[in-house]
């Protein structure tokens, strides 16, 4: 059994007074058991305070934390059911890594026997039999690292925090660990609360995440609402590489209805979103790199200029230089022969915009509709 | 390569004329302790000698109360280390890991109270010590030197556990380890070259104390061996074979300790250059 995790109203203030950092801001979440659920942003966002509040290592200025049904707000973390793996790893240097893995039944005060009998099974489902022996100091990063999370699991805790345990590794082996921490979390029955920078890892393992910015929680969902469905613009252009093209554009009434401005091009906004979009003259227009297609300069399409272009095997990113000066980023198949300078069209599809609130950021529409291309600016 | 050769072998000359320089005073201290009282002063002076005695150990043990100030030095320094390694050590681990109401000011007033000369607080712990009739006990002569060495060992042991990341002692707590079982499994070990630091330090400051021994101890049962050694010279003699013979045997565990420690104290010295 595990447990569910939630939190309530959860504020972090540090600093003294006169000097305070909200570190946290009126953070709400509710973590199911067995869930694998991640917070992600920027540094300085607040999603390490976050997790060390749940580990019990900081404590919430205001707010309520809840394992299942009792109330773990003001509970030390020895005696919270939970485990943690750091950024740093903190393994104890002076012990070996049987030792690092056994200590917490140690404490417990299990009998050595059985401690040995667990550290042995632990050390085998990570791949680390032969290492036991060994001091922390003679391991690569990558074993360090299964060490650390051996010492996590050894006590089957009911909740498993991981505070960017991948970001000491490099990248081939942060690929490596990324299945295998996705497979344990098949075959332990934790909730898995996990932290990271890397909205890929966000992306790929979490089953709901939690983008955050500035204390807050932007958008708590699935990864592919996430994507799809940006709160704002903030977790539009975080989520996503690269990121998603921001272009400053206007909204003029022209055809039938609304028309949205931008590149040097302007795009009707079908009605269903007219609503949204009253009184808001200027916006900005989003798309993701991956939203373009690079065709020959076609008349009656946005079009540019080839400004650098990198190869990156399999694609190629481009940057193109409208006539206005903007540069867009765009992914396209490799083999086309763009060369820099060239002038090319950009194609796209209106479903794939997005269009924000100049001063808000919040997202106003997505998708402004299939329909047509009204042409280039006079 | 033989560049660097030519230039090591410079190095190593240059060493050792410094090493015979430092090593000579030892030697001939060793040689004169050897050396029978009535051939002390024959010339002509041998650097090389075979007819060595133990005239003078023997002396010492069998005719001084050597023995008694060396059982007094003994017992205060291993208070002093004792002593000063427990509060160095919580009073560093405090100054790290806690933060409260004048800290700042703790921490400098430890640094600014080692600077005063240790003379200068001779006589108002004179003054105390008598009040609480501590002259003439161990425990006073020990919260002397304490009084000269916990500033120093204090600010050693804040620096030692500002280079123990604070993550270990909360992977620790995580793993279900009370905060002080966590420093005494977790914390102490990484910091250990410091508190070989500090009990090296209070050894040596407290068996090279004349000071507040002289001050404190009047009875000549709790006389230290600096005392003791002074009494050796007298106003009509000065027994020189006496002299060289306590010399080694005090500065003896002075070399064992810098003798088998040294591995520690090199790699505390490294931890705090890095």
């Amino acid at each position: 059994m595990s447990f569910s995790v939630r939190l309530e109203q959860v504020h972090k203030i540090f600093g003294r007074k006169g000097k305070e950092i909200a570190a946290v801001q009126d953070l709400s979440v509710e973590i199911s058991e067995r869930e694998f659920f991640t917070f992600v942003g920027p540094s300085g966002c607040g999603k390490t305070t976050t997790l060390r509040m749940v580990a019990g290592l900081e404590a919430p200025t205001s707010g309520k934390i809840y394992f299942g049904d009792q109330e773990v707000t003001e509970l030390p973390p020895q005696k919270r059911d939970i485990a943690m793996v750091f950024q740093d790893i903190a393994l104890f240097p002076y012990m070996t890594v049987r030792e690092n893995i056994g200590y917490p039944l140690r404490i417990a005060g299990i009998p050595r026997p059985e401690i040995d009998r667990k550290v042995e099974k632990v050390a085998e489902i990570l791949a680390i039999s032969d290492k036991l022996p060994m001091k922390p100091a003679q391991l690569s990063g990558g074993q360090q690292q299964r060490v650390a999370i051996g010492r996590a699991l050894i006590k089957e805790p009911k909740v498993l925090l991981l505070d960017e345990p991948l970001s000491a590794l490099d990248a081939r082996l942060r690929v490596e660990m990324r299945t295998e921490i996705l497979r344990l979390h098949r075959e332990i029955s934790a909730t898995i609360i996990y932290v990271t920078h890397d909205q890929v890892e966000a992306m790929t393992m979490s089953s709901r995440l939690a983008v955050m910015d500035k204390g807050r929680a932007v958008q708590i969902d699935r990864p592919k609402n996430v994507f799809m469905l940006p709160r704002n613009q903030t977790v539009a252009t975080f989520i996503g590489t690269p990121a998603m093209n921001i272009i400053p554009g206007t909204i003029v009434p022209g055809g039938e209805g609304l028309s949205v401005r931008f590149l040097g091009g302007q795009f009707r906004i079908d009605s269903r979103h007219h609503e949204k979009l009253k009184g808001i003259t200027k916006a900005e227009a989003g798309i993701r790199p991956q939203a373009f297609r690079l065709v020959p300069p076609t008349p009656g399409k946005v079009s540019g200029k080839i400004f650098l272009r990198e190869p990156l095997g399999l694609e190629d990113e481009v940057i193109v230089q409208t006539p206005d000066g903007t540069r867009v980023k765009i992914v396209s198949g490799s083999g086309q022969e763009f060369v820099e300078g060239s002038d090319v069209g950009l194609d796209f599809e209106p479903k794939d915009l997005y269009l924000f609130h100049p001063e808000s950021k919040h997202t106003l529409c997505f998708g402004i509709d299939s329909s047509s291309l009204l042409g280039p600016n006079p | 390569m033989k560049k660097a050769g030519v230039q090591h072998r410079i190095l190593m000359i240059i060493l050792m004329i410094v090493l015979a320089a430092v090593a000579f005073p030892f030697y001939w201290m060793l040689l004169s302790s050897f050396t029978p009282r009535t051939v002390l002063f024959q010339p002509p002076y041998k650097f090389f000698r075979l007819d060595l005695s133990v005239e003078n150990y023997r002396d010492l043990f069998f005719a001084t109360e050597f023995l008694t100030y060396m059982k007094n030095s003994v017992i205060a320094a291993i208070g002093a280390i004792l002593l000063n390694v427990f509060a160095a050590t919580l009073a560093g681990y405090g100054l790290t890991r806690f933060t409260f109401w004048g800290k700042k000011q703790f921490a400098q007033g430890t640094l600014f109270s080692y600077m005063f000369p240790a003379m200068l607080m001779a006589i108002p712990l004179y003054i105390i010590l008598s009040a609480l009739q501590m002259r003439n006990t161990y425990t006073g002569l020990i919260l002397a030197h304490m009084a000269i060495s916990l500033p120093l060992n204090i600010w050693i042991m804040w620096q030692y556990f500002q280079i123990v990341p604070m993550s270990l002692e909360e992977a620790a707590w995580v793993c279900g380890a009370g905060r002080l079982r966590a420093l005494r499994e977790v914390c102490l070990p990484s910091a250990k070259p410091g508190i070989l630091s500090v009990a090296i330090f209070s050894f040596a400051l407290s068996w090279n104390d004349f000071t507040f021994a002289f001050i404190l101890q009047t009875d000549k049962n709790m006389f230290t061996l600096p005392i003791g050694l002074a009494t050796f010279v007298e106003q009509t003699a000065i027994h020189w074979g006496m002299v060289m013979s306590s010399a080694v045997l005090v500065s003896l565990p002075t070399f064992a300790l810098v003798f088998f420690l040294q591995r520690y104290l090199l790699s505390g010295l490294r931890v705090g250059g890095s």
